[in-house]
């Protein structure tokens, strides 16, 4: 555990979480206020920072698997912190931990590719599609593109 | 909840903020919709040299990195074989959906763009697409999805060996209106300006004649006059050339069953035993036997294409007999679509058998209908010959001539241009990936 606790201390020194200085730019830009209905401030990434600070179960913490892990935040961040950094960091951390029930795999070749909400959003904004289709959503894209591949040569 | 409100209390959301145009569609969109644009990829010729690749990063990142490009070439060594995967610029784009910035936009033209000024390189286009093709640049972490280059792709210009090719969206679905037309052309003449003359007419040098009639007339007169065959002919001849051409463009009851079919769109289907397409050759065997014994025309009486071109008789009078048998035969079309031409027209029996033998066929590339999921082409056909199920797990279906009425229905409203009419000696299947 102990090992754990220097790892997020790692990942919170290399995205420089620490000069985070609460201004809220990364939450006016984050696309997971358009994804989620229940978009709160903890599950934003001021609110993980915030928690990663001063919280001791972040890893445990349901809200690092909200995000998409795009570059909104970072690009507009006026201290240069990188929450895409900081977060990819603590899921890593999580996974290790044996924190994976918000883990999507692959259903061909078992890789993990999305995080659960993530995927469930997919799911929601396509639900009118076929099913057919919604099962090709299920594969990680390399094993789409595979598959395509096989279907046609 | 981070959330906005308007003067009425209404939470503001992303719609109202930058609302989704609104689809614009002329008059001749409506009836003539476009094919949208895309790039024609074609495994056989793809020697997977990467050129595509390199010009496309060129055009991205202003450097030859094959990694930053929108076009990824897949090469399989143990197969020996190459293909490319890139934006197919869909009819509903399911990235489109997906995009939580609303990033992602189709525009009039077909070309589905990524605005820069929104996208966040999520990457859940990325997700949404059934073949991965938006993709994620490594360096850069953006997303590169092909644009066509404004309608001019380097990639094809590049493409050494003419694997990829452009192609503009044509418009489709005239065919539907002309066939409509000459349908209608056809029953009025048939059947109110030229009374009875499918079945036999003669005006001068010109006879024409109902294949089958003729060949009771043989069986029950027992001699072969050259004027009858030579009548007949000009049917048969046209059934070599372009198929069942006849039943699907001029036969008045196949339009009388079209139009009973517009007003019974639920279909109760038909018991097992009668479902053999083999029963409209016993017929027409029975009709010819039958004439042979009686010495008569033996079908020709309750023949329902005879029964509409000779629904009234000289004198003006409805002729009831006849108008019962078209009446029953076209109530028999709720059990399924052309119910009569699929499995019991002697008629269309005798033009199949020279169909068989005939110049065209129809042929449908499943690996261009991408998603397996729109067959169309199968709920159009008006005979039930398309397998569905095949074109679901993306096989091409065996589309069987002897069957096909070359109505062009499918032709006509396959979106992605994958049904096509070829010769009978032309390649089965079209080897290009279009869409």
């Amino acid at each position: 555990m102990a090992n754990g606790k220097d790892r997020i201390a790692e990942a919170k020194r290399f995205s420089g979480a620490h000069s985070c200085v609460e201004c809220g730019r990364c939450v006016a830009v984050c696309p997971m206020a358009e994804m989620y209905t229940n978009f709160s401030i903890e599950m934003s990434p001021r609110g993980v920072i915030k928690k990663a600070l001063t919280g001791n179960d972040i890893i445990t913490d349901e809200n690092i698997w909200y995000c998409t892990e795009c570059n909104a935040g970072t690009d507009v961040c006026p201290q240069g912190v990188s929450c895409r950094d900081l977060i990819r960091d603590l899921r890593e951390i999580a996974i290790e931990e044996n924190v994976v029930e918000n883990l999507k795999y692959c259903t061909r070749c078992g890789k993990q590719f999305l995080s659960i909400p993530a995927k469930n959003f997919v799911f929601e904004r396509l639900r009118e599609e076929p099913s057919n289709v919604l099962d090709i959503l299920e594969l990680c894209p390399s094993c789409r593109r595979e598959i395509y591949m096989l279907r046609n040569t | 909840m981070l959330e906005q409100t308007n003067e009425q209390n209404n939470i503001i959301t992303l719609e109202d903020l930058r609302p989704r145009p609104k689809e614009k569609k002329t008059f001749s969109d409506h009836f003539m919709p476009r094919l949208h644009p895309g790039i024609l990829f074609d495994p056989e010729k793809c020697t997977g040299c990467g050129t595509c690749e390199m010009v496309c990063s060129l055009r991205n990142v202003s450097k030859i990195a094959p990694a930053s490009a929108s076009i990824k070439v897949l090469r399989d060594e143990s197969r020996l074989k190459n293909f490319a995967i890139f934006c197919q610029h869909c009819r509903k784009p399911l990235c489109v959906e997906a995009c939580p910035t609303r990033a992602i936009e189709k525009g009039e033209d077909g070309i589905v763009r990524i605005d820069k000024l929104f996208c966040v390189s999520c990457g859940l286009c990325t997700m949404a697409c059934p073949e991965a093709a938006p993709l994620i640049d490594p360096v850069t972490a953006e997303i590169n999805k092909c644009d066509l280059c404004e309608g001019d792709p380097l990639c094809v210009k590049y493409c050494p060996t003419g694997a990829l090719t452009f192609t503009k969206g044509k418009r489709i679905r005239w065919i539907k209106g002309l066939r409509w037309s000459v349908q209608a052309i056809s029953f009025l003449l048939l059947t109110v300006v030229l009374l009875g003359s499918f079945c036999s007419f003669k005006a001068g040098a010109l006879s024409l004649s109902c294949p089958t009639g003729v060949l009771q007339n043989i069986a029950s007169s027992g001699k072969v006059v050259l004027a009858w065959v030579l009548s007949a002919s000009l049917i048969l001849g046209l059934t070599i050339l372009a198929g069942r051409f006849f039943c699907g463009w001029l036969c008045p009851f196949g339009f009388f069953l079209d139009l009973v079919d517009k007003i019974t769109p639920k279909k109760i289907g038909l018991p097992l035993f009668l479902k053999s397409r083999m029963v409209k050759y016993g017929i027409l065997v029975g009709a010819v036997g039958g004439s042979y014994a009686f010495g008569f025309q033996a079908f020709c009486p309750v023949c329902p294409i005879g029964s509409i071109c000779r629904s009234y008789g000289a004198t003006g009078t409805l002729n009831g007999a006849n108008m019962g048998i078209v009446a029953v035969l076209g109530g028999l079309e709720v059990t399924e679509r052309r119910v009569w031409c699929r499995y019991f027209c002697p008629v269309g029996a005798l033009l199949a058998l020279f169909a068989k033998i005939g110049l065209i066929k129809i042929v449908i590339g499943a690996n261009q209908c991408k998603k397996f999921s729109c067959i169309q082409c199968a709920e159009v056909c008006p005979m039930g010959i398309i397998d569905a199920d095949k074109l679901r797990e993306g096989i091409s279906p065996d589309i069987p001539m002897t069957e096909c009425i070359t109505c062009m229905r499918c032709i006509d409203r396959c979106p992605y241009g994958a049904a096509k009419i070829r010769f009978r000696w032309q390649k089965a299947v079209p080897g290009d990936v279009a869409l």
